[in-house]
C-alpha cells in the first residue's frame, strides 16, 4: 500500500463518483459509471486484494458498462432530474 | 428541488455516520486485530486459513480454496443468483410469440458477413481478437487455483467475446454461435454441475460439497488432490453459468427481448 | 545502468507523447482532430511505456539458463503492447465512424468543399 497513490485514486474516485451521479446525459454517466469501476479495481489491486480487483476489472468496467449502455440505447438519453 | 435538499441532508447524515464507524477500525494490515490474531482464548480463523488450507486442499491460491471449498455452499447460492438474474431478465424483457406490437430502435441490416464494407475493419479486428480473448478466458478458469481468476472472471470474459461479436457484426451472426436454447441449456447444466458435486458427496455417505469423499470416483492420491480437482470442476460450472446468463442479459436488454436488430 | 537508461528514456518519450494527446484533445476544434489527437498519441505512448517496462526487466538479466523467467515477462509485456497495438486505433476508428454515421460537423474553413453529406450510406 503506497499512500500517495492511495490518495490520488481516491480523489479520482470521489471526483468520478460526483460526476456520474450529477451528469445530465445518461450517456456519458454510464461511461464515467465504468471509469469508476476501472479506479476502483486499480485501488483494489493496489491494496492487494488481486482476486477482487480482477473481478471488477471484467465485470465492473467491461460488462455492465455495456449493459448499462444498451439499456440507454433502449430508453431515452435524457436524465430528468 | 426540495426533494434534493432533503436527499443530500440524509446522504451527509449516513456519510458521517458511516465515517465515525470507520474511525473505530484497526488499521491496514494491523497484525493484531481481531481478524488477524484472533480474540483472547481463540485463534483466529484467518490464521488457520493462510497456514493449513494448502495442507488441507494442495491449493496454493487461499481465495480460491476458501471460496469453493470452505464456504462452497455460498458460492453455489451465489451462481444461482446469476441464475435468477438472468431468468428474471428473460421473464421481463423476452417476447415469445407475436412480437410485432415491440418494435426495434433501429433496423440493422448491414453486416460485415454479407457484403456490406462499412465495418471492415472493425470485423477484422474482432477476428483477430477474438480467440486470443478465449482462450484467456479459459486460462483464467482453468489457472484459478495458481493465480488471481476463476470460474466468475472466466465466464464474464467469456461472455464478452460473444458480445464483442455481437457488436462488430450483429446480434444474429452471435446468436448462430451461441444460440437461444443453448445458452439456457448451458445455464442450467452449470448449476447441476455444481449441486451435483455436492449431492454426489451426499451419495457417497458424507456432507454437502465435502469433495474429499470424491477420491475414488477422481482417481486421485489422497484425498487433497480430490478436493484441488473437485474444485476445478466446480469452477467451471460457474463458468457455464455466468457465461450463458451475461450472454442472455445483454441480448435481451439490447434488443428489447426480440433478439434480432439488436445494438 | 544502461538498461535503466534506455528504459527511462523510452517511458519518458511515452509520457511525452501522452502530454501531447492531452494537450490535443483539449486544444483542438472539432470531433475528429480531437479523436485523431488522441488516438495517434494514446496508442504510441502506451507502446513506448509498455516497452520501457519490458526494457526495464533486463536488469537483472544475467544468463539464460538462470533468468529465463524475465524473457516469460517480457514475452507478456510485448503481448500486452501488440493487444493495445491491434485494439486502440481500431477503438479510435469505431467511434469516428460512429461520429460519421451520426452526420457531427466536422469545423472546415471557408471555401473548402464540406464532404460529411456526399456518401453517407453508400459506405
Amino acid at each position: 500500500m503506497i499512500f500517495a497513490f492511495d490518495i490520488v485514486i481516491l480523489v479520482f474516485l470521489v471526483i468520478a463518483a460526483i460526476i456520474s451521479l450529477s451528469v445530465k446525459d445518461l450517456l456519458s454517466a454510464s461511461m464515467i459509471f465504468g471509469i469508476y469501476g476501472f479506479l476502483i479495481c486499480l485501488l483494489w489491486a493496489e491494496m492487494g486484494a488481486v482476486d477482487v480487483a480482477f473481478t471488477e476489472a471484467s465485470v465492473g468496467a467491461g460488462i455492465s458498462a455495456v449493459l448499462l449502455v444498451a439499456t440507454v440505447y433502449n430508453t431515452k438519453r435524457k436524465s430528468s432530474d | 428541488m426540495l426533494s434534493k435538499v432533503f436527499a443530500t441532508i440524509a446522504v451527509v447524515i449516513t456519510g458521517g455516520i458511516l465515517l465515525y464507524g470507520v474511525s473505530d477500525f484497526p488499521g491496514f494490515g494491523d497484525p493484531h486485530s481481531p481478524a488477524n490474531a484472533g480474540v483472547p482464548g481463540q485463534a483466529s480463523i484467518s490464521q488457520y486459513f493462510i497456514t493449513e488450507s494448502y495442507g488441507d486442499t494442495k491449493v496454493p491460491n487461499i481465495v480460491t480454496s476458501v471460496l469453493a471449498d470452505y464456504r462452497g455452499y455460498d458460492t453455489m447460492f451465489e451462481t444461482v443468483v446469476i441464475f435468477a438474474a438472468g431468468m428474471a431478465i428473460f421473464a421481463i424483457l423476452r417476447v415469445v410469440g407475436d412480437d410485432s406490437e415491440r418494435k426495434p430502435r433501429r433496423k440493422q441490416e448491414s453486416s460485415f458477413t454479407n457484403g456490406d464494407h462499412s465495418r471492415i475493419i472493425i470485423g477484422t479486428t474482432c477476428r483477430l481478437l477474438v480467440p486470443v480473448i478465449q482462450l484467456f478466458a479459459l486460462y483464467v478458469i482453468a489457472h484459478g487455483h495458481h493465480s488471481p481468476g476463476g470460474g466468475f472472471q472466466g465466464g464474464v470474459i467469456l461472455a464478452a467475446s460473444f458480445i464483442i461479436i455481437a457488436l462488430a457484426e450483429n446480434l444474429n451472426s452471435a446468436l448462430k454461435r451461441l444460440s437461444e436454447t443453448n445458452y439456457l441449456k448451458i445455464a442450467c447444466i452449470g448449476i447441476l454441475i455444481y449441486a451435483g458435486f455436492g449431492v454426489m458427496c451426499q451419495v457417497l455417505e458424507s456432507d454437502f460439497l465435502d469433495y474429499g469423499v470424491l477420491q475414488p470416483i477422481l482417481m486421485t492420491d489422497g484425498p487433497e488432490m480430490a478436493r484441488s480437482h473437485s474444485m476445478l470442476g466446480v469452477e467451471i460450472g460457474v463458468a457455464f453459468t455466468v457465461t450463458a446468463i451475461m450472454f442472455a442479459i445483454y441480448a435481451n436488454l439490447s434488443s428489447r427481448g426480440l433478439l434480432r436488430d439488436g445494438l | 545502468m544502461i538498461v535503466t537508461i534506455i528504459s527511462v528514456i523510452f517511458i519518458l518519450l511515452g509520457l511525452l507523447f501522452f502530454l501531447g494527446a492531452a494537450v490535443g484533445l483539449i486544444r483542438f476544434p472539432d470531433f475528429y482532430t480531437r479523436t485523431h489527437a488522441a488516438g495517434k498519441g494514446d496508442t504510441l505512448s502506451s507502446l513506448l511505456v509498455i516497452l520501457g517496462f519490458a526494457v526495464y526487466q533486463l536488469k537483472d538479466f544475467h544468463g539464460f539458463s538462470h533468468d529465463w523467467p524475465i524473457l516469460l515477462v517480457i514475452l507478456k509485456l510485448l503481448a500486452v503492447s501488440l493487444f493495445i497495438f491491434l485494439t486502440s486505433p481500431s477503438s479510435t476508428h469505431a467511434l469516428m465512424d460512429a461520429g460519421w454515421e451520426d452526420k457531427v460537423e466536422p469545423e472546415i474553413g471557408k471555401g473548402r468543399p464540406n464532404h460529411l453529406n456526399d456518401d453517407c450510406g453508400k459506405f
